[in-house]
């Protein structure tokens, strides 16, 4: 009994002397998760205090709830990585802390659009992580074919609309254009026309009430699918939100033109090799008359729990900035095509010459660090985002089954509205 | 399947397979009773309730909000058309997925050179997941690249867009449905009409039935049992199993009217209370199902009664 109880309290110091960090993450592929353990070993053996716990907790979706579920119980991780669409919702959960109230950070180095994002209420509230942004892609094999340079890809909707009509009159077996179906777009395109999507500059004043789709900047993008449908130069799988499918068609060379995340850019590369054509970047195409007001972040952040001990949330920051540092987020990006999220990040990759080995992604990143800082290109913040978005991709499904544009903006706005308001509900 | 039970020969001592006393028999039941009371009745009972509230599970708000839950369900558009499809949807997998599976499992049961091979091939897809079989049907009909469109292309110079034509979508969700169904189906057909008794058969073939009559008046009525299980089983697969096939292939889409064409009962409550986080009106569908498989259940149980021949 008293060896029991020695060694009990020998053995208690130890143990606590060391903190577990739980980190959920949503990588399943072997690539990603790898990279995050990798990063977690390496920080584990630098030093005794803190010993970080990587898992992968299925989709976005279901490791929120999981996060969720799991802090009503007190044993919330305390790190958890959020999508940037489910920002208000883990925002009102209460189950978060903001990081910078964590310790005292340098945000300086973070690019500005991207910390922009996670700045709620004048407060970093999530650390940034992997990011990214849509970009048009081009088959550069089948422009030359239809007389098209591309050197020079189409940046309007105007510009992209006279290169299908050459492409349509090559006769190339292919589409003009196959992005897939996805709101996340449409949020772009709002945000390059320095339109908020919501009132409450975008959410980020107060809590939006209502969407700004009956704006001219709907209009115009609605337009441009109705456009594109009518002449028959576009092109998708059928279902929403189907990246994979959009990918398959333009890698196969069935769409010349094709609208995706940066994030894909390493993949649809090696694939463009396989099939033997060049592929171009360029940035992504805009409504016509409109000034280039940049891109809203996507992707995802990094949270700290707000039910864990003070080390906890101390050893989840100090080992969420270590992943993200300078040369991480350098290999981060050599890997996966994320953005690196910080400044000295780029600057690095510059130095390495690595913008000249391929420069494809340049473009992707001067997109981003000219983003014109503002409401608009903060991003729209909303609880109800997940369901608006999808609400805003079935509006454009009705347009390219010839509802006209009026109509479906307007049945689109009622329900988004709907749907707001519904969430808005639950704090009353 | 629905075969009597083997009966047992007489235990020694009657009196020693019956408990003593009313402690001991609830004493075996309670593990089970508990684990039941843990993962089906609490959970039950917590949707019961959940049903009258606004709720969401990732804020952890609850409204009390009485009926009005359902009341918005049954007035919504939405939801009354996502019945409807759901309806049309079972209506035809069980009807031609029956039918289908029967005229398979009857040609089937000859003894034809291979016929093993055939079987193992009909059986097979039941081995495939729902995923499985909905990323295979996604990559044959993709409009662009699918293997179906570029055949179609070639010979005939159309290429249907498969995923976003309301009807098409409707009939490709359906015939998935029904391919995927079609292996459990063939395998309990095969199973009773290799039982079939024989003498029956016979004795008609020597009366001078022809092939046909000795199917639908012999076969067909003997057959009733199993016809009747299986419609029951693909009912609820088809207002439960639908799910990984339609979010795989359409997710629920194309949008058309007030809802997704393939949008069924169980996918609207998956979006609504796992990806929209609408706990509390999720709930209130989860009570609407509940109420419906109880009605099917009712139903199995009284046309059973009466229509259903076990023989003598």
């Amino acid at each position: 009994m008293l060896t029991l109880a020695l060694l009990g309290t020998v053995a208690t110091p130890l143990a606590s002397a060391q903190t577990t960090v739980e980190f959920w993450h949503s990588f399943g592929d072997a690539k990603r998760s790898g990279w995050i353990q990798a990063r977690a070993d390496e920080y584990n053996k630098s030093q005794n205090a803190v010993k970080v716990m990587p898992s992968y907790k299925g989709s976005y979706n279901d490791s929120l709830q999981a996060t969720i579920l799991a802090a009503r119980q007190g044993k919330a991780p305390a790190l958890v990585q959020v999508f940037e669409v489910g920002s208000q919702l883990a925002l009102d959960s209460g189950a978060f802390q903001p990081v910078s109230s964590v310790r005292n950070v340098d945000f300086g180095d973070y690019i500005k659009p991207v910390i922009n994002y996670y700045t709620i209420g004048g407060k970093v509230n999530s650390l940034p992580f992997n990011s990214s942004s849509p970009v048009l892609y081009f088959n550069q094999d089948l422009m030359k074919k239809a007389g098209l340079n591309p050197k020079q890809p189409p940046t309007t909707f105007g510009g992209l609309l006279s290169a299908c009509q050459k492409i349509e009159a090559a006769k190339l077996n292919a589409k003009c254009f196959g992005m897939s179906l996805n709101g996340w777009f449409i949020e772009q395109w709002m945000a390059q026309q320095g339109a908020p999507l919501l009132n409450n500059a975008n959410g980020r004043q107060g809590r939006a009430t209502a969407t700004n789709l009956d704006s001219r900047a709907a209009k115009n993008i609605f337009t441009f699918f109705k456009t594109m449908q009518d002449r028959g130069y576009y092109t998708y799988t059928g279902k929403l939100q189907d990246w994979d499918g959009s990918d398959a068609i333009f890698t196969n060379q069935k769409a010349v033109f094709h609208i995706t995340s940066t994030a894909d850019i390493g993949n649809i590369r090696d694939a463009a090799k396989k099939a033997g054509f060049g592929v171009g970047v360029g940035v992504l195409p805009i409504a016509d008359g409109t000034k280039r007001n940049g891109v809203v972040i996507g992707g995802a952040s990094l949270w700290i729990s707000k039910g864990v001990s003070k080390a906890q949330a101390e050893g989840a920051l100090d080992f969420a900035l270590y992943m993200t540092n300078t040369q991480n987020m350098a290999d981060w990006h050599k890997l996966t095509g994320y953005y690196p999220v910080r400044q000295s990040s780029i600057e690095l990759l510059r130095k390495q010459g690595w913008f000249t080995q391929t420069p494809l992604q340049l473009v992707a990143f001067n997109q981003l660090t000219r983003t014109v800082p503002g409401a608009a290109t903060a991003g729209g913040l909303n609880g109800a985002a997940i369901q608006t978005r999808k609400i805003m991709e079935e509006g454009v499904q009705k347009v390219l089954a010839g509802q006209n544009v009026d109509a479906a903006l307007k049945e689109t706005k009622t329900r988004a509205d709907a749907a707001l308001a519904e969430y808005n509900a639950n704090f009353k | 399947m629905l075969s009597p039970a083997r009966s047992r020969p007489a235990p020694d001592d009657a009196g020693s397979a019956v408990f003593r006393g009313r402690a001991l028999p609830w004493a075996f039941l309670l593990p089970s009773l508990l684990i039941l009371a843990v993962f089906i009745y609490l959970p039950a009972l917590q949707t019961l309730r959940l049903a009258a509230y606004r709720a969401n599970v990732i804020l952890g708000t609850e409204q009390f909000v009485g009926l009005a839950n359902f009341a918005e369900l049954l007035s919504s558009p939405a939801y009354r058309q996502v019945a409807l499809q759901t309806l049309v949807f079972t209506v035809l997998t069980v009807t031609f997925g029956l039918l289908l599976s029967l005229g398979l499992a009857w040609l089937a049961r000859r003894p034809v050179r291979g016929a093993s091979t055939y079987r193992l091939l009909l059986i097979y897809p039941y081995a495939l997941s729902p995923a499985i079989a909905g990323t295979l049907w996604l990559f044959l009909f993709n409009p662009e690249i699918g293997l179906v469109n570029q055949l179609l292309g070639e010979l005939f110079g159309v290429r249907p867009r498969w995923l976003d034509t309301p009807a098409l979508a409707f009939g490709l969700v359906t015939l998935a449905a029904i391919w995927k169904g079609l292996a459990y189906n063939i395998v309990f057909y095969l199973a009773s009409i290799q039982n079939l008794p024989r003498d029956v058969m016979e004795a008609a073939e020597i009366d001078g039935a022809t092939p046909a009559q000795v199917f639908w008046r012999v076969a067909f009525p003997l057959l009733s049992p199993i016809t009747f299980f299986l419609v029951f089983t693909n009912i609820i697969a088809a207002l439960f199993d639908s799910f990984a096939l339609t979010d795989i292939l359409t997710r629920g889409g194309p949008y058309t009217g007030n809802a997704g064409v393939t949008t069924f009962l169980v996918y609207q409550l998956y979006q609504d209370g796992f990806v929209n986080f609408r706990t509390g009106a999720a709930a209130a569908q989860a009570v609407m199902m509940l109420a419906l498989v109880a009605f099917v259940t009712w139903m199995q149980f009284r046309v059973g009664e009466r229509r259903v021949h076990y023989g003598s």
